[in-house]
C-alpha cells in the first residue's frame, strides 16, 4: 500500500515529466533557440566554403535544410550591397540592402555587416516580421562572413524572435561555443 | 606553285585565353555570376584554346604548344571542378581550389621565364598573369579582399593577350605590322 509520501512523490514526478515533455514539444514546433541559430549559421558558412557558389540555391529554398521552426538562414553581400539569398522573401534577392531600416530607423544590414566582420561573428537586435505574422517583433540575428572561392566572401545570418535576451549575452554565448577552451576556468 | 597560306593558331588561343580570363574577372569583381565562366571555360578557353595548342605543334612553336594546350586544360578542369561542386562529385573546397591555383602559379612561373625571351608584349602578358595568379593564391589563403585586386589586374592581362591576338590579325589583314610587340626583355 502506498504511503502519502510515495503518492506525493509519484504525483510530483508525473507533473514534472508532463511539464518537461510539453515544454520540449513546444520548443520543437515553436521557437528557434540561439544555439540552433549559431549551428545553422556555421553550417551554412561551411557549406559555402566547401561547395562555393553552387551552394547558394539551397539557401533560397523555403523547404530546404536552412529553414527550421520559426527561423531561416539568409545571405547577403556587404561589399556589393546586395541580398544573395532569402528563403522567405525572394523579392529581396538581388536588391540593395544597406538602406533597409526597421521601425526604429535602425539600419539593419549595416549593423549585421559590422557584426559579421568579427572573427566569430556577432549578434544584432532589430524589428522584423516573423514568418506568418502580421506585425513586427524583436529579432536578434547572428551574422558571420562565409569564405568561398573566387569571392571576397558573403555574409550569412539567422535569428531568434525574443523580447528579453540581450546582444551581450548572446555574443558571450557564441564566443564560448566558438572557443570552449578559454572558458574552462 | 605557291605553298597554301597557313593560319596562325595563336589568334584562336589568345582569343580564348583572353576572353575566358576576362569573364572570370567580371565574376571576381562581382559584376556577374559564375555561369558564363563555366560554359565559356569549357568551349572557348578550354576546347578552342586546346585545339589551337595542338595546332601549334606543326608550327614548331613549343612555347605556344605547351601554353595554349595547358591553359586550355586549365579552363576545362576549372569548369568541370565547379560543375563537380554542383553535383557533389569530388567536391572542391575553397582551400582545394587555392592549391589548384598554386600549382598553376608554379607552372606559369616557368613559362614566364620563356616569355621574357619572346618579345615585350609576351613578357608583359606573362608577368601580369603570374602576378594575377599570386594575387588569387593569396585571396584563397586568408586575404579574400585581394579577389577584387586580382580581378582588375587579370582584366589587364586579358587585354594584353588580346593585344597580341590583334597584332597577328592586323598584320595579316593590313599587310604590315600595325601593333608593335616590342623587344624581348631578355636578349640573347
Amino acid at each position: 500500500m502506498y504511503s502519502i509520501r510515495k503518492l506525493a512523490r509519484l504525483a510530483l514526478t508525473v507533473t514534472v515529466t508532463t511539464i518537461l515533455s510539453t515544454t520540449t514539444a513546444i520548443a520543437d514546433e515553436g521557437a528557434a533557440t540561439p544555439d540552433e541559430v549559431v549551428t545553422k549559421v556555421w553550417g551554412a558558412a561551411k557549406v559555402l566554403q566547401t561547395k562555393g557558389a553552387s551552394a547558394i540555391p539551397s539557401l533560397n529554398n523555403a523547404d530546404g535544410p536552412w529553414v527550421w521552426k520559426d527561423s531561416y538562414v539568409f545571405a547577403f553581400d556587404c561589399r556589393l550591397d546586395r541580398m544573395v539569398a532569402h528563403p522567405m522573401r525572394p523579392d529581396l534577392v538581388g536588391r540593395p540592402i544597406m538602406q533597409v531600416t526597421d521601425n526604429n530607423g535602425k539600419r539593419i544590414f549595416k549593423e549585421l555587416c559590422d557584426a559579421a566582420k568579427h572573427k566569430n561573428g556577432g549578434w544584432v537586435d532589430y524589428q522584423w516580421t516573423k514568418p506568418g505574422a502580421g506585425q513586427t517583433s524583436r529579432k536578434l540575428s547572428y551574422a558571420v562572413t562565409a569564405d568561398l572561392a573566387f569571392s571576397t566572401g558573403i555574409q550569412v545570418a539567422a535569428g531568434v524572435y525574443d523580447e528579453t535576451l540581450s546582444v551581450e549575452q548572446l555574443n558571450k554565448m557564441t564566443e564560448q561555443l566558438a572557443d570552449p577552451g578559454s572558458f574552462d576556468h | 606553285m605557291d605553298q597554301q597560306k597557313q593560319g596562325n593558331p595563336a589568334v584562336v588561343g589568345l582569343g580564348g585565353f583572353g576572353l575566358t580570363t576576362m569573364v572570370l574577372q567580371f565574376h571576381n569583381v562581382g559584376w556577374m555570376g559564375i555561369g558564363p565562366v563555366i560554359w565559356l571555360g569549357l568551349i572557348f578557353g578550354g576546347l578552342a584554346q586546346m585545339i589551337a595548342g595542338f595546332q601549334e605543334k606543326s608550327t614548331g612553336n613549343n612555347f605556344g604548344y605547351c601554353a595554349f594546350t595547358a591553359y586550355g586544360a586549365f579552363w576545362i578542369s576549372l569548369a568541370l571542378l565547379l560543375i563537380g561542386n554542383q553535383f557533389n562529385i569530388y567536391v572542391s573546397s575553397k582551400t582545394d581550389i587555392g592549391w589548384f591555383l598554386v600549382a598553376w602559379t608554379l607552372f606559369t612561373a616557368i613559362l614566364w621565364v620563356g616569355a621574357l625571351r619572346i618579345h615585350g608584349a609576351m613578357a608583359t602578358t606573362f608577368t601580369l598573369l603570374l602576378i594575377g595568379f599570386i594575387l588569387l593564391d593569396l585571396a584563397h589563403f586568408g586575404y579574400p579582399q585581394l579577389t577584387v585586386v586580382a580581378g582588375y589586374e587579370l582584366m589587364v592581362t586579358a587585354l594584353a593577350a588580346w593585344y597580341m591576338m590583334a597584332h597577328v590579325i592586323f598584320a595579316d589583314v593590313y599587310g604590315r605590322s600595325i601593333l608593335p610587340v616590342g623587344n624581348p626583355w631578355i636578349k640573347a
